[in-house]
């Protein structure tokens, strides 16, 4: 879908002549567009197609070091200078910082693969299509039950314009699938699975993989039985590693959590973080990565680093506040949109492949579980983790035994992080973040018998 | 011509069944960490929601196009959307609820607003005031958080079927964060609390300062509070937990929505599903921050009774799920911004008060915990069996309350821990902090009620 550049360009260029003319010190125009197509299954049973169409604008000045920002999606009636205004009465009522700072030009590269010219073609109709091969598929087995699932398409166009003459725009694609299932059999019931999947490129979406997947994972929990008590091994699938290992290690390294003084890795660079069996690389331009972009939302090329190098603490994510904070350069981790004022968050978070397959690593386990899925907290302050086991199952010398209900687990993420026993060398791409399994050795799992 | 009129000839002018909401929300947000003034945002998001019902299925369109010309063309969207969708839609919508034809205008704000409005300057200053109350609370606080949001919704909602309604819904919301150490073990305690009014009525029991003590007093709680070992003992929830069971463990289950996808109480309207002490409701009538005096789809809110004295009596309908279930919708059909279609949520939902006296509760208890509010978060499933981690919790002895305890987990199956309660208090509130739920999108809601008495299965980390 082509757009016209050139107008968003006038727009952009218009604001920041305006907002200088009146003496405001840096002025930065965020843009976004966004076409969105949506058919929601609930139920087993189509639900709603949706379409949406979102275009707004986000101003954000600084005068005499003082912040201010205001947004809007109403075009019409808001005109530029009322956007100035309420983004001035914002800066005049905020304390001056001197790490209000707005970051220089540099270049900018295209990022590959990010846009599929033929996949945002797609019509509704296509992704009611699409829908229905996942149904058909996944209810091979009339024992599966769809509670949710949805698939979309989003056309977004990003563009930024600031005074220090950044001017920038770039096109992505991105298509998902996601869907919630279980199974019933009489009066077993299993428990709730999810898959889930995303792409720049439409065709990249395994649709009838996935819905074998997950028709395959949730019958296979049928008939789970509680076990007891036990200190062993647990081996999360990828799935399971991003809620509870990879959003408490986002949560570390962010720059303003280590400033703040509420990362458990605030004075931990270059040292032992985690076993030397990790590592982990962001890369913000990775060739058809979920979270890659020509710029991040201050317009800084997102530039690829290591986090963490066989357990060494390599790099945090700055953006240009916490990066002049810290007297150094923004890396590109600046987040957000048009409605928001820069965030942090990673790139293409990539956990680099270990070296067996995760069967392998199955059989490497002595007594332990397969975390298919975790429901439950993790407090990323200060690490601790309780929740229940999903999915779940019993492993014995190396064999699969029996799928498990009932059992949680237990412990500390930042401690754990130093029982890394394994890494797969089959990876995940889940959302932003390509993952394989890791495996922990001595983990509190709790059974039936101590809930009694 | 006025969006209203715009808004009615675009609907007389199709055949097709439809339902278009003009949906404007004006918010301020306002977040200071750490002695830094990290969020001062004003924020416009208006447009157009548009539903068309064709052959029996919904298509849903979403615009910021206001003009006649571009919401005929996103309706024409909407239609042949539906119309494509409909040959693989297997249950065909047979028919909506009626609701009687009106034109009206609705304030949800509990009061009419007279106070003066709190300037922005001030809001600015009061925030970064409690911010630094905060930091200088006591060597052990390492880092602070202060934030403060605020929305005003303005909506017209027209129909094919002869509604017209124009809404008014302020909401404001504060949340505080403390983050200490103490022997080189890292806690965080937060308090928070939702209205729908504004700031003037969200600080009107407690002060930014009474939040910021409150915060601090709970962060050294849990930084010296011991973690206990996992097992089913007897419990005391306060209205906080209380609010969160109702709402996340039973509540969603009650949704005809999820009824229809199979949840735990499909087929069970009549029979015993709680101890006879437990009556729960959703109203949003109540002066809470999930008030909705009318829904998204033009319906006056009801206070429906969902269990009454322990059995089941009600689901929560919008106007397709009640004409299927042949009964009333109760105002429960909500959409968070135009850009989503209205859905079945909860507004205000509680158990409802008892007779007895909290510390009398306490004394009953020969070993079990006093529990207070949640930390992190907490999930549920359609069947009702839940994981809510505790914020602040205390071991009871022999009748006695005796030490702060952590890192407590809770799990089980809402309706048999209703089914233990064994006694009820008199006290009552509101309390579901920030009150955010998320179904596919966001909903600002409260939940609450009483102390009660049950026995849960707590999964501990010693």
């Amino acid at each position: 879908m082509e757009r016209k550049k050139d107008d968003v360009l006038a727009l952009g260029n218009e604001i920041v002549s305006e907002g200088l003319s009146r003496g405001i010190d840096d002025i930065e125009v965020y843009y976004q567009d966004v076409d969105s197509q949506e058919v929601v299954i609930e139920k087993n049973d189509l639900q709603l197609p949706k379409a949406d169409k979102y275009k707004g604008i986000g101003v954000r000045v600084c005068k005499d070091m003082r912040i201010g920002f205001a947004a809007t999606n109403d075009m019409e009636t808001n005109s530029s200078k009322n956007l100035l205004d309420e983004a001035l009465i914002l800066a005049q009522n905020s304390p001056p910082d001197r790490n209000n700072v707005f970051p220089a030009k540099a270049n900018l590269s295209e990022v590959k693969d990010i846009y599929d010219s033929e996949g945002a073609e797609i019509e509704l109709n296509n992704l009611i299509e699409i829908s229905k091969d996942f149904m058909t598929e996944i209810k091979k087995d009339d024992r599966v039950m769809v509670e949710s699932a949805s698939f979309s398409a989003n056309i977004i166009n990003n563009a930024i314009f600031t005074s220090k003459g950044i001017s920038s725009q770039y096109q992505k694609t991105f298509f998902s699938a996601q869907a919630l299932s279980f199974a019933r059999e009489k009066e077993l019931v299993s428990s709730f699975d999810i898959e889930y999947l995303a792409s720049c490129f439409l065709q990249d979406l395994s649709i009838k993989k996935s819905a074998a997947r997950l028709r395959d994972k949730v019958v296979a929990s049928l008939g789970a039985e509680p076990v007891e008590s036990f200190k062993g091994e647990i081996l999360l699938t990828p799935f399971a590693a991003v809620s509870l290992i990879m959003r408490p290690i986002v949560f570390a390294i962010n720059s303003e959590n280590v400033q703040n003084g509420i990362s458990p890795w605030k004075n931990k660079l270059t040292e032992r973080v985690s076993s030397n069996k990790l590592t982990i690389h962001d890369d913000g331009t990775e060739a058809g990565g979920i979270g890659s972009k020509k710029f991040d939302r201050e317009g800084v090329f997102p530039e690829k680093f290591t986090v963490i190098e066989k357990g060494i603490l390599q790099e945090l994510l700055y953006n240009s506040y916490t990066a002049h904070r810290a007297g150094r350069k923004s890396n590109g981790r600046a987040a957000g949109g048009a409605q928001s004022t820069p965030g942090i968050s990673p790139g293409n978070l990539i956990v680099a492949p270990g070296k067996k397959s995760s069967k392998d690593l199955i059989k490497d386990i002595k007594k332990g579980l397969l975390v298919n899925r975790y429901s439950g907290s993790v407090d990323p302050v200060s690490g601790d983790f309780s929740g229940v086991v999903k999915g779940g199952e019993l492993i014995v010398q190396g064999k699969r035994k029996q799928p498990v209900r009932e059992v949680m687990i237990s412990g500390n993420i930042y401690d754990i992080l130093d029982q890394i026993i394994g890494i797969s060398q089959n990876r995940e791409d889940i959302m932003n973040y390509k993952l394989p399994y890791m495996l922990f050795s001595d983990i509190s799992i709790t059974g039936k018998d101590s809930l009694n | 011509m006025e969006l209203k009129e715009i808004l009615k000839k675009v609907v007389a002018n199709r055949d097709e069944w439809l339902e278009l909401r003009y949906h404007k929300r004006t918010s301020l947000d306002i977040e200071v960490k750490n002695g830094r003034l990290r969020e001062a945002t004003r924020n416009i998001l208006s447009g157009v929601a548009i539903r068309a019902l064709v052959d029996g299925c919904w298509g849903f369109v979403s615009t910021s196009e206001t003009s006649y010309a571009g919401l005929s063309k996103a309706v024409s969207q909407a239609c042949k959307s539906a119309k494509e969708a409909a040959p693989l839609k297997k249950e065909k919508v047979k028919g909506l609820a009626s609701l009687p034809a009106k034109k009206e205008k609705v304030d949800f704000a509990r009061s009419n607003n007279q106070q003066k409005e709190t300037s922005l300057e001030e809001k600015i200053r009061e925030i970064r005031q409690a911010d630094n109350l905060l930091q200088k609370a006591g060597e052990d606080i390492i880092a602070s958080q202060v934030s403060y949001s605020e929305y005003q919704d303005e909506k017209i909602i027209v129909t094919s079927d002869g509604i017209e309604v124009e809404i008014t819904d302020p909401k404001c919301d504060v949340g505080v964060v403390a983050y200490g150490v103490k022997d080189s073990q890292q806690e965080r305690a937060h308090v928070s609390k939702s209205i729908t009014g504004n700031w003037t009525e969200l600080f009107s029991e407690k002060s930014l300062a009474d939040l910021v003590d409150e915060a601090v007093s709970l962060l050294r709680q849990r930084l010296t509070a011991e973690h206990v070992s996992g097992g089913e003992y007897q419990v005391i929830l306060d209205p906080a937990l209380v609010g969160v069971l109702a709402h996340e463990a039973i509540g969603h289950t009650v949704e005809a929505d999820f009824v229809e996808a199979g949840s735990v109480v499909q087929g069970k309207i009549g029979e015993q599903v709680a101890s006879e002490l437990v009556t729960l409701v959703d109203d949003g009538n109540a002066a809470g921050a999930g008030r909705t005096l009318v829904d998204d789809e033009g319906c006056q809110a009801d206070k429906t009774i969902i269990i009454d004295k322990g059995i089941l009596q009600n689901y929560l309908h919008n106007r397709e799920s009640a004409f299927k279930y042949d009964t009333e919708p109760g105002g429960n059909a909500r959409a968070f911004t135009y850009r989503d279609e209205p859905i079945i949520r909860m507004t205000n939902t509680y158990i409802m008060p008892g007779k007895s006296e909290l510390a009398e509760m306490i004394e009953g208890v020969s070993e079990g915990f006093l529990l207070k509010g949640m930390a992190q978060g907490g999930q549920a499933d359609s069947t009702a069996e839940f994981m809510f981690d505790v914020l602040e919790a205390y071991k009871i002895e022999e009748g006695q309350i005796s030490h702060p305890v952590k890192g407590i987990t809770l799990t089980g199956q809402a309706f048999e821990v209703l089914k233990s309660v064994d006694a009820v208090s008199k006290d009552f509130a509101l309390d579901l902090g920030r009150g955010y739920c998320g179904k596919g999108q966001p909903a600002k809601v409260d939940a609450g009620g009483p102390y009660i008495r049950c026995k849960l299965m707590i999964g501990g980390q010693q």
